[in-house]
């Protein structure tokens, strides 16, 4: 009997991570049917989607607008481009655990002077913080390899993986579909462990604090403690990003992490569904397929690709789908699933 | 006075105030946004840019500049009044993430919208006034006809809009729509359409703004992108219940950017504003010039 | 609670058998592209090559290079090919691997490296040839060593292409920035000695070595006046202005009389303008990266001296530019693709765009055309270090296993007004004498040599 009560009080991790389990592998399974470069999309997707998950978790569950996660994933890439070159045999999960700490870090150094803000100040702090990084980054050049950046060896397959492939295009396959695997397993790994925390007494409170922050500090709940969690947690998720995304692409440069960056997570993390973890996949899924998505309008509507609008089609279609999106469905293309789901139950019911 | 005219404390002194300016008068139109609307307008500096394209353009093809320009000035307000009925009025009393988002789209929209209507161009827009900098005895002095036309533009805009709002009834009108609504409406104010006056008023600005940008520089999509991130930290420094502020987190901003670039290093500049920001919100976290406002619970 | 657990057990069965299968199904059924052995993008009747050039964004003047490489490959194609091979050229746009200004390649954040991945596994090119932009390339050359990609002649004067322990199949093919500096020097040296220098360079690679290389040539330069641009604010027209006006500044100030330009094309111009403004004359010296006239299209450019390494485009009895000029006028949508070539002030005037691309083109075609019928990846760079090639370049074109950058000099040349007078100006060369070396440029010194002119071989006529 108390056996039993014990697995039911640890039921929902232990099913939680069995899903996290059948879903890396069915990631990977998928891997070995793609392309080596729709692969190397899919690859790219996946660390967005750890960004946009810690994004969700700041912005959807602590209500906290910050616009300087591209910053946290600068400082995730920074240190994994810096380590790499130092120590080139650190095995990957050393280098994706530093690069998460040093996120970590910045997001309690900005969190310092941001708790205490609302709304639009915290906003600007944000976005000013990620204009520092730049500047940072060209001012220490020996370190970060100022304005040409720092360039590393790519994630190179294991020749146990090679062997698994024939033909002459064996090793192109090989070290594409390497790098998509390993950042499955790793977002799979990610988002277990956000699942946990949505579901933690410290989510609870973060949301308390989110809409009502007065009765939250009436409950007992340590304000400035709470938001700087969720700070910190965001940018560990953001370093984590910027970390493998560094690993998959060779190279971090003071402009790879952006403004524009910012604005994107933004704009996938709303599309998908703020605050969901579907929410995020989805962001990421966009992320990765989106030059596919605009070929495919391209395709059906005539429009010459290399045409100047033709080719700012895809920023049109962004900024409309975003716009559209915040003012028909806020909560975004999980939002709508839902709705769409619970009406298809309602007239089930009803017939 | 020659000599000092000339030195590298007033050279720096003077590049910033005519830089700063033009962050002012940015920062000026986010804050008209913000008091009337309580929106973060993302994508004011894109407005302003866009209202550029369609006046400056023409100047290439031989109108007259200040026909360019008023048409410039008109397509901004027309576009300030535009945005706020079909974007903005549709998420009054919706968290207050939904307009920033929306505006955040709207931004890409515009940046991309931009570079589809107009063939990318990289020659500089001829504007009448010269910009060759003044000499003295062989050394130059920061300052030309045409950064003089640049800074009194820009304090006769912020003139004006002080005029409206402190002397004029209709800036009486705003005011109390903005701060209680409610009110107003009571009083026979029509709430509504002061808000929209207040966008189309904001965009105008931002659409000079532009025209400042852009004139004697090449017309791109992206020229205000560096200028808005630095006027919405200056308008936060300022404190965004305050035009004064506004412009004096402006100015402010501009000449520390320019005593950065030329003290320290030009990688650094954009440090300006951060450590404006941090220095401001550690004294007075609700910005230098708001009065003291409570919070209901 | 039984039941959810045992649910999740069967979930992780099937998947585990459905991973199993397609799996097997994938390996067993594996295609393998090609005839075992043979080289990827060869055929019997072709070779697929491919280069990520800036055809649109803030770099789109150097689109021109690879148009004139693809107009040679258009008229060697056309006299039957290289050993009865056609040549398919594929240009995938990277501009210059900033995704905006401009920009209308759908690339995401790290254009280069999306486009050398599609060219790697989609179109499967046997090598990149001719790809462009000193930061753009070092992105990829990991990428292209890992997966034995051979990447020549890239469109760059940085000594990063000239690697050959660690990078095999690495060519570059114009002079390195420190080999143009020291020719540099040496004309500072003879023809200004005593003015007081200073330079302006970009702030990365490109602005570092041409520094280092004016240095090591023997020139004096104050710290004060080793001033830069920072790259990023390429993007930023109000920052970029408020740094050159700074820069301009303090070398006005500090009566600098020589100023050494390490920029590319648009800011040259805004540098001549801005010089303009604060009424600053010094004597103009600007690497060949960025003096191309035709680009840079201001009058304000006349007087300043550059580096070539191709001969004037206006001597007309060069029978490289006579054959250059046929190639141009014959390629496949030749007025679209070079409409300042057909009409306009500079209309029928070649310029070193064109002679670039064209250089490097030739050279591919007479290393391949020497590997016969058989053609592999490995044979391909052995070619390399061992066919003379015949060059319209002033200066020889060599390569060894222990030197992979290609030219090594080049010629003073200074640009002169147009005879149009509203028009942007045109090049001319000082006569005689070619400056290179052929050893490496940073233990030997600069020999001056008479201009080479090779002959043009008999089947490319």
């Amino acid at each position: 009997m108390k056996r039993l009560l014990l697995l039911r009080t640890s039921y929902p991790t232990s099913s939680r991570l069995v899903a996290t389990v059948v879903l890396a592998v069915l990631g990977v399974a998928i891997t070995f049917t793609l392309t080596a470069l729709d692969d190397s999309k899919l690859a790219g997707g996946a660390a967005i989607a750890i960004v946009i998950v810690g994004l969700s978790w700041l912005i959807g569950w602590s209500g906290q607008v910050s616009l300087g996660n591209s910053g946290y994933m600068a400082i995730g890439a920074y240190a994994t481009a810096i380590w790499a070159n130092h120590h080139t045999t650190t095995p990957i999960i050393f280098t994706l655990l530093l690069a998460t700490a040093c996120g970590a870090v910045g997001g309690l150094i900005l969190a310092l002077p941001s708790t205490r803000l609302r709304g639009p100040y915290l906003a600007g702090m944000t976005l000013a913080f990620s204009f520092a990084i730049a500047p940072l980054a060209l001012n220490f050049p020996s370190l970060t390899g100022g304005s040409g950046g720092l360039f590393l060896n790519f994630l190179s397959a294991p020749t146990w993986f090679v062997n698994l492939f024939s033909g002459s295009q064996a090793l192109i396959r090989a070290n594409a579909q390497w790098t998509a695997d390993v950042a499955i397993v790793v977002t799979a790994v990610a988002f277990f462990f956000m699942a946990n925390l949505f579901h933690s007494r410290t989510g609870r409170a973060m949301r308390l604090v989110r809409d009502n922050d007065v009765a939250a500090e009436l409950a007992g709940v340590n304000l400035q403690r709470t938001r700087t969690l969720a700070f910190a947690i965001s940018a560990a998720y953001a370093g984590l990003g910027g970390s493998l995304l560094t690993l998959l692409t060779g190279s971090v440069t003071p402009q790879t992490y952006s403004l524009p960056l910012s604005i994107l997570l933004l704009t996938l993390m709303v599309l998908g569904g703020i605050g969901t973890l579907s929410g995020a996949v989805i962001g990421g899924l966009i992320y990765s397929y989106s030059d596919n998505l605009v070929s495919l309008i391209n395709k059906t509507t005539g429009i010459n690709p290399t045409s100047t609008f033709g080719a700012n089609l895809k920023g049109i279609v962004f900024g409309v789908l975003l716009i559209l999106t915040m003012l028909l469905a806020p909560r975004g293309l999980v939002g709508m699933g839902s709705r769409l789901t619970s009406l298809v139950r309602r007239a089930a019911r009803e017939s | 006075m020659g000599s000092f005219l000339t030195s590298r404390f007033i050279t720096y002194l003077l590049g910033g105030i005519s830089s700063g300016v033009v962050i002012a008068l940015v920062a000026l139109s986010l804050v008209i946004i913000w008091k009337s609307t309580h929106v973060l307008n993302f994508a004011q500096g894109a407005m302003g840019m866009f209202a550029a394209f369609v006046g400056m353009n023409l100047v290439f093809k031989g109108t007259n500049y200040w026909l360019c320009v008023l048409l410039s000035l008109a397509v901004g307000l027309a576009l300030g009044g535009v945005t706020e009925r079909v974007l903005i009025r549709p998420l009054y009393g919706k968290p207050e993430i939904n307009p920033i988002v929306v505006m955040v789209g709207f931004l890409g929209v515009i940046e991309s919208a931009i570079p589809s209507i107009w063939h990318s161009n990289l020659l500089p827009v001829p504007t009448p006034f010269s910009q060759v900098y003044y000499q003295n005895n062989g050394h130059t002095i920061l300052i030309s006809p045409f950064v003089i036309f640049q800074v009194v533009l820009a304090l006769g805009i912020m003139g004006g809009v002080a005029l409206l709002f402190q002397y004029t009834n209709l800036g009486l009108k705003m005011r109390a729509a903005a701060l209680a609504p409610e009110v107003s409406r009571l009083l026979g104010v029509r709430v509504n359409r002061l808000l929209t006056l207040g966008w189309i008023l904001s965009s105008g600005v931002g659409a000079m703004a532009g025209v400042i940008v852009s004139s004697g520089q090449s017309l791109a999509a992206t020229n205000m992108d560096g200028i808005f991130v630095s006027a919405f930290i200056a308008a936060a420094v300022g404190g965004l219940e305050s035009p004064v502020g506004a412009i004096t987190g402006g100015l402010l901003i501009g000449v520390t950017e320019s005593f950065i670039l030329g003290y320290w290093s030009s990688n650094m500049a954009p440090l300006a504003g951060v450590i404006v920001l941090v220095i401001s919100l550690a004294i007075r976290p609700q910005g230098i010039f708001t009065r003291n406002v409570t919070r209901r619970v | 609670m039984f039941n959810r657990l045992r649910r999740s057990a069967v979930v992780l069965t099937v998947s585990a058998v459905s991973l199993g299968t397609i799996s097997a199904g994938v390996f067993i059924g594996s295609p393998g592209a090609g005839a075992a052995g043979s080289a990827p993008g060869v055929t019997a009747k072709s070779i697929t090559i491919g280069a990520t050039v800036p055809l649109s964004g803030l770099a789109v003047s150097y689109a021109e290079v690879s148009a004139a490489a693809a107009a040679v490959f258009s008229y060697v194609n056309h006299k039957g090919g290289i050993n009865g091979r056609k040549i398919n050229y594929i240009r995938k746009d990277d501009c210059y691997n900033i995704n905006a200004a401009g920009c209308t390649a759908n690339v995401g954040a790290t254009p280069t490296l999306t486009q050398t991945q599609t060219l790697v596994t989609q179109n499967n090119v046997f090598a990149e040839v001719g790809s462009l932009g000193t930061a753009a390339q070092d992105s990829v050359l990991a990428y292209l060593n890992q997966n034995k990609v051979p990447d020549l002649f890239v469109n760059s004067g940085s000594s990063d292409w000239n690697q050959p322990k660690k990078y095999s199949a690495l060519f570059g093919f114009q002079p390195s920035y420190r080999a143009e500096s020291k020719i540099f020097a040496a004309w500072i040296k003879k023809n200004k000695s005593g003015a007081t220098v200073g330079t302006i360079g970009q702030g990365d690679d490109f602005g570092a070595n041409g520094l280092a290389g004016l240095l090591a040539g023997g020139l004096t330069i104050a710290s004060a006046n080793q001033l830069t641009y920072n790259p990023a604010n390429l993007l930023n027209p109000t920052a970029l202005q408020a740094e050159l006006v700074q820069d301009l500044t303090v070398l006005k100030t500090n009566n600098v009389a020589v100023v050494v330009l390490d920029s590319i094309p648009p800011i040259t111009q805004a540098i001549l303008e801005i010089a303009h403004q604060l009424s600053f004359t010094p004597q103009w010296v600007i690497s060949s990266v960025g003096s191309d006239p035709l680009s840079v299209a201001t009058p304000l450019e006349v007087g300043a001296i550059t580096m070539n390494y191709f001969p004037s485009t206006a001597t007309t009895s060069n029978t490289w530019n006579a054959w250059l000029k046929k190639v141009i006028r014959t390629a496949p949508n030749a007025s679209t693709i070079f409409p300042n070539y057909f009409t306009g002030a500079n209309a029928g005037v070649l310029d070193a765009n064109m002679q670039y691309g064209a250089g490097f083109a030739v050279a591919f075609c007479e290393a391949l055309k020497s590997l016969g019928k058989n053609v592999t990846r490995a044979g391909f760079l052995k070619a390399m270090t061992t066919v003379k090639f015949s060059t319209p370049s002033l200066v020889p074109l060599s390569y060894t296993k222990g030197q992979h950058q290609g030219l090594q000099g080049g010629s003073i040349a200074t640009v002169v007004a147009n005879s149009v007078p509203t028009s942007p100006p045109q090049y001319a060369t000082l006569v005689g004498n070619a400056e290179y070396t052929t050893g490496d440029f940073a233990n030997t010194g600069i020999v001056t040599n008479k201009q080479k002119v090779t002959p043009i071989p008999s089947w490319l006529k």
